[in-house]
């Protein structure tokens, strides 16, 4: 249990190398920052991609196109059959001329050229809304196979080669934020390393001293730690805050662009905060190592 | 080789350990990267005892005074300090022995940039002691090496001897069981280190272990006490002299054959 006198000493010196070495510590958390600022684009790029995939995976739908010539009893019969299978949510039925109709109103301005048919060459339809967990390519396939092999129904088809590339482009984007991330991670973990090192230098006699008079590893580690801490913190909320002043100035520009939640601004700034943990302890270990005091 | 000039008959080579032995050596070997730095090295130290280890630099006075500190572990061989076994010791239990031992450098190791109250007061700091107490133990420390008007000075303010007595208020705050002086009075003018050997005496004849090495002949020559001579790693000479022998008494013959011993 730390008595009073002992935690002021914590307290005073997690923070005395940010007043003995203002520089030193200023260029750390801009380095780190910068580092970090690049971290939170590609996460929040990462994020908003999602976001679109998710809403792309939501229009996902069903439509299965019924061969010509089936009795009216036939079709009324499929809706059921429809309703049960894992992953559908609602089923409508489209006559054809509702299909005609639809599709006249997509071609716009062009819609004359449907007057030259004779007669409506759309055939009736069913058109399926899935469930949320069955929007994705592996459940959308098997529920396309499963009616595809009935022979009341023709093609089934859905808007996949849209979702494909998109699925696609979001896994290499996420591939490469990973590695991005990975060389941020390590970067700032070296970047903080280097500086609580430098302290620890500066501070080797006291060490030695502390040492020596029988301070334990944990008090002799916590006010290196705490600093470590507090330029993770700081540098996490230097990346967020000029992130958010991007997003602010140029945001116009960029569109409908999400930005972090709360909770994820958090989360953002408590990794921030272990990167800053990680870089001190990794500084530490050749400062406690048993001898070299006498 | 241990030589008994006490006329107690009493033999200080790692012995058989008993209540009285706060440190005992037994058949120790310390080596770096590849120098051996001690070869072989038995005794053992009374609680309460004067020990004087002495021989040219580079003997092996430092690597003993680390192993007691368990800032090393022995190659081979055991190193018992208040009972517990060096090789058998893990980092918390080390800082807690190092509580009950206290250290003087030859270049004081204080912190330039603190008080000589807060130089005292940094050793009581780091033990949890709380801030009343701190305060009154540093006073006494320091009235007892005769710097309390000196509290609030830096050590750059200090002179030699006076830093040194800083030192060592630092070390008997926490009222060890063993002050460890490492050539305490090397960088000092004759009459000043004497003042601190004085000091060690006093601080020894209130029941402290003192372990004092030095390479100064001059000063081996004025001891009463059990002189041990440390040459190329190894104990040369362990002589035990009466402690009633005048301190600064000439010396015996065995003395001077210890002093040959230490230049051949």
């Amino acid at each position: 249990m730390l008595k009073r006198a002992q935690f002021s000493y914590i307290v005073r010196e997690s923070f005395a190398g940010f007043h003995r070495r203002k520089l030193t510590t200023g260029v750390t958390i801009l380095i780190m920052g910068s580092s970090l600022l690049v971290l939170a684009v590609l996460t929040l790029a990462t994020l908003n991609l999602g976001y679109l995939l998710e809403s792309a995976r939501a229009s996902i739908d069903v439509r299965v196109f019924l061969k010509e010539g089936l009795a009216t009893e036939e079709v009324a019969e499929l809706q059921p059959r429809l309703v049960v299978i894992p992953g559908v949510q609602q089923v409508n039925f489209i006559t054809p001329e509702a299909a005609l109709h639809e599709f006249r109103a997509s071609l716009g301005e062009d819609a004359d050229i449907l007057d030259l048919m004779d007669t409506n060459p759309l055939p009736a339809s069913y058109h399926l809304t899935l469930n949320p967990n069955a929007r994705n390519l592996d459940a959308v396939r098997a529920i396309r196979d499963e009616i595809a092999a009935w022979p009341e129904s023709g093609d089934v088809v859905f808007n996949q080669a849209w979702v494909d590339a998109l699925e696609a482009w979001a896994f290499r984007f996420q591939v490469a934020s990973l590695i991005v991330g990975l060389v941020v991670f390590f970067a700032a973990v070296f970047v903080i390393s280097n500086t609580v090192k430098l302290t620890m230098a500066a501070n080797a006699r006291v060490i030695s001293i502390q040492k020596l008079v029988g301070a334990t590893n944990g008090f002799i580690r916590t006010p290196y730690l705490m600093e470590g801490i507090i330029q993770g913190l700081l540098a996490g909320m230097l990346a967020m805050g000029l992130l958010a002043g991007a997003g602010h100035i140029f945001g116009d520009q960029v569109g409908d662009v999400v930005f972090f939640a709360p909770g994820q601004i958090a989360g953002f700034i408590g990794f921030c905060v272990l990167l800053g943990f990680l870089g001190s302890w990794s500084a530490m270990r050749k400062y406690l190592r048993l001898g070299s005091e006498i | 080789m241990a030589t008994d000039i006490s006329g107690t008959g009493q033999d200080k080579s790692s012995g058989p350990l008993d209540a009285r032995t706060i440190i005992n050596f037994y058949r120790v070997n310390l080596e770096y990267k590849d120098q051996m730095a001690l070869r072989d090295i038995n005794f053992s130290v009374d609680n309460g005892e004067f020990l004087c280890l002495t021989g040219p630099s580079g003997a092996g006075k430092s690597s003993i005074l680390r192993l007691i500190a368990m800032d090393a572990i022995p190659t081979r061989g055991e190193v018992i300090v208040k009972g517990m076994l060096a090789t058998k010791m893990n980092r918390k239990k080390i800082a807690l022995l190092r509580r009950e031992i206290g250290f003087v450098f030859q270049d004081f190791r204080l912190l330039e940039d603190r008080s000589v109250e807060e130089n005292v007061a940094f050793a009581q700091l780091v033990v949890g002691v709380s801030n009343a107490e701190i305060k009154k133990n540093v006073m006494r420390v320091l009235t007892q090496v005769g710097l309390h008007d000196k509290k609030h000075r830096r050590p750059r303010e200090l002179s030699g001897g006076e830093q040194q007595r800083v030192a060592i208020a630092r070390a008997m705050v926490n009222s060890p069981k063993i002050l460890l002086a490492d050539e305490p009075t090397g960088n000092l003018d004759p009459v000043t280190a004497q003042e601190i050997i004085d000091l060690l005496f006093r601080i020894n004849d209130g029941g402290t272990c003192v372990i004092f090495s030095t390479h100064d002949h001059e000063i081996v020559k004025t001891f009463g006490q059990r002189v041990m001579i440390i040459d190329g790693g190894k104990v040369k000479s362990d002589i035990q002299r009466r402690q009633a022998v005048d301190r600064n008494a000439r010396l015996t013959d065995k003395m001077f054959q210890a002093e040959e011993a230490l230049h051949a």
